[in-house]
């Protein structure tokens, strides 16, 4: 009980300093203030220490070990955006994305922190780390493609913007072409090998413990629709260098493909391991 | 405007001289030196620096007695030093003293008094004239802390507003905008056609900015030969031209043809060979080399001369806009400037009531030491904690309005209460005059 309650305490933290620096990243990005964007950058930082440390006390909780119920791994998610977004800062000196990138990661956050699943885990074959490490590599995948899309448009609005000629002080904001193509891209390449492991060790996990049934189950089969879409769009992109309004359309497709694997959890029959 | 130390600043500036008279006032780098060490040998001159620019030469001093209806010493040094006739000078010369001249200073470290407002240079050069001044020993405590404070509003100035952030200039446009496609220039191949003199500017700019990789190709081979010495660059056939075009990130066209040399499918070619990364055509030529409507294949940017002399101007209105803010910064500044330099004359003012009431205490018991004689030590003691007391609760009231009238800028309420109190006003510099 303690540990839950300390995992929530850490997570309402995070919800507070996502908040800051998603608030902070809009004079940043917006109007190129580097004293918003100092404070931005640290607290997205200090955001993702306070939100794995939440992340820690709950995996060590005595009544699950597993962010196994929707609101948990909504928070996950919203920690690895918020390490993305961190990332491209590193690599490339943008806080851009971070108008996007931020409220979502304060959004994702904020109903676990307020609002705790109730969903336990109880089958305890299941109480290990394989189980922790498949979520969180589909999450990370689910987060690369995420991030891919918002660089997309982000190409597509500075495409735009320079082909009009009209070059309008509101657009200064947006990243270089180059450097939205590069963080699109790179973020696929990531998230491939993250579906490709998240998926097979899932698998193997279901063929131990469930058996050839667990291969039936439509939400099963779309998952794995999903990888053959994400694996497509990335050979598409590049062999071919595709940016601009056809990658978005391409990114955006294989995104509701994944909107509908991950809301088919609700529907799976054997594809939920929890219990209310 | 109330006063401060005495700051007398006179000069010209691209607004009130032709470029016949600013060039005559010149001074090169090299006697700055030479010319600040003559101006602070001026009589009444107790500080000066001199700014010297192509496009103001500005002359600003702290002097012993400033009289507000001359300017001689500095007119006499300018006459003198360049050997202008005072007719020649006088028409085109402006002079602002004390805050206005602060203000003046302030405006002119934050590129607001500038010809192309928001440039950075006149930061620097300002920097310049300090360092000469500094070194011919040109400047004491009181210009130092004003240029100090010039450079810090020129900073604020900078990092407040967004005045230097657009470029102006069709070249640096057009760097601008190959960096929101390309990011950074380092590495890119620029391909020159024609090898005129505004496609070498061109060049030349996108290379200190990282290009790395000039082609050229020109119908006159020998002239692409000599454009290409110049940048270590590569020759690029004529007839090639189409093959060897889509090798380049940036292309600038100058040619004098007057049939486009580029168009749509042009454009569509060049991207496929390029797998779809971006292309920059900086179309400079009149006639035009490229077709327009190329901008509109995915990944080609078609700008020519007009799409970039549109986006300077709108940059140029961008900085007047940004410049209303920054003269907003200004202003406050100022401000702050003149209430500090007016609390320093406050608190001599009040060292000098503290100093009279003290010696007039003084003065008393020791008139009155004969009486007091048979007190005991603990009788004296209590003599002099009451006397201490007394004098302490007739200074707070005039102590108090001093302070207010200084930190309200109120020169003549201020100089009102030194002459009540210590039967003369002070000078600024704290000395009684």
């Amino acid at each position: 009980m303690n540990e839950h309650f300390m995992s929530l305490l850490w997570l309402r933290v995070a919800v507070l300093l996502y908040g800051i620096a998603a608030l902070a990243v809009l004079p940043a990005a917006l109007y190129e203030r580097p004293r918003w964007r100092h404070i931005a950058v640290p607290a997205t930082i200090a955001a993702l220490l306070f939100h794995f440390v939440s992340l820690a006390e709950m995996l060590n909780a005595a009544h699950h070990s597993l962010p196994v119920d929707t609101h948990e791994t909504q928070a996950l998610l919203g920690l690895l955006l918020a390490c993305a977004f961190v990332i491209v800062y590193w690599r490339y000196r943008t806080v851009s994305l971070g108008i996007f990138v931020l409220p979502i990661c304060f959004l994702l956050c904020l109903i676990p922190a307020f609002r705790p699943g109730q969903e336990s885990m109880p089958f305890p074959q299941f109480h290990t780390g394989w189980i922790f490490l498949h979520v969180a590599l589909l999450l990370a995948a689910y987060a690369a493609l995420l991030l891919s899309l918002l660089a997309s448009v982000l190409y597509l609005i500075q495409e735009r913007n320079l082909k009009s000629k009209h070059t309008r002080p509101s657009a200064e904001w947006l990243p270089p072409l180059e450097t939205t193509d590069q963080i699109a891209l790179k973020s696929l390449l990531f998230g491939l090998p993250c579906m490709t492991a998240g998926l097979f060790i899932g698998s193997l996990i279901a063929q131990q413990t469930i058996g050839p049934s667990y291969f039936l189950d439509p939400k099963v089969l779309l998952s794995f629709a999903m990888w053959l879409a994400y694996v497509g769009m990335i050979y598409i992109r590049r062999h071919s260098g595709l940016r601009g309004r056809r990658a978005i359309y391409l990114s955006a497709f294989v995104f509701f493909v994944v909107l509908a694997v991950w809301s088919a959890n609700q529907f799976s029959a054997v594809h939920r391991f929890t219990t209310p | 405007m109330s006063q401060t130390f005495n700051l007398v600043l006179l000069g010209i500036n691209h607004n009130t001289a032709p470029i016949e008279v600013r060039e005559r006032l010149a001074i090169p780098a090299g006697r700055l030196a030479d010319a600040t060490r003559t101006l602070i040998h001026q009589p009444g001159i107790r500080e000066g620096l001199i700014l010297s620019t192509c496009n103001r030469v500005e002359l600003l001093t702290v002097q012993e007695n400033a009289d507000p209806n001359s300017n001689a010493e500095l007119l006499r040094f300018l006459h003198e030093y360049f050997s202008l006739a005072p007719a020649t000078l006088t028409p085109h010369l402006y002079e602002y003293r004390e805050g206005e001249a602060v203000r003046h200073l302030f405006r002119v470290a934050s590129s607001l008094d500038s010809m192309v407002v928001g440039e950075p240079q006149i930061l620097g050069q300002v920097k310049e004239s300090y360092s000469v001044a500094r070194e011919v020993g040109a400047v004491a405590s009181s210009l130092d802390a004003l240029i100090q404070r010039a450079f810090t509003v020129a900073k604020k100035v900078r990092s407040e507003t967004q005045i230097g952030s657009s470029s102006v200039s069709i070249a640096s446009v057009a760097v601008d905008l190959a960096r929101k496609i390309f990011n950074t220039l380092d590495g890119k191949t620029v391909l020159l056609v024609g090898a005129g003199k505004m496609s070498e500017l061109a060049a030349r700019h996108l290379m200190q900015h990282g290009a790395s990789n000039i082609l050229v190709a020109n119908r006159t081979a020998e002239r692409a030969e000599k454009m290409a010495a110049q940048f270590n660059g590569q020759v690029v056939p004529f007839d090639a031209l189409y093959d060897q075009a889509a090798r380049a990130d940036i292309v600038i066209t100058s040619t004098g043809a007057p049939q486009k040399l580029f168009g749509r499918s042009h454009g569509q070619h060049f991207l496929h060979s390029r797998r779809n990364r971006p292309m920059f055509f900086i179309d400079i030529a009149v006639p035009r080399d490229v077709d327009p409507r190329m901008n509109e294949v995915e990944g080609c940017f078609v700008y020519d001369i007009d799409d970039l002399q549109q986006v300077a101007v709108a940059n140029l209105a961008d900085r007047s806009r940004e410049a209303a803010a920054a003269e907003t910064i200004v202003t406050r500044e100022v401000e702050k400037y003149q209430q500090r330099v007016q609390s320093l004359d406050a608190a001599s003012a009040i060292r000098g009531l503290q100093e009279h009431a003290e010696n007039l205490r003084q003065a008393e018991l020791r008139r009155s030491a004969s009486k007091l004689a048979g007190l005991t030590a603990e009788q004296q003691a209590a003599v002099e904690a009451l006397t201490r007391s007394l004098t302490n609760k007739f200074l707070h009231p005039p102590m108090t309005a001093l302070r207010e009238a200084a930190r309200d800028g109120d020169a003549q309420a201020l100089a009102e209460l030194e002459a009540l109190y210590l039967g003369q006003p002070r000078s600024r510099n704290g000395s009684k005059s």
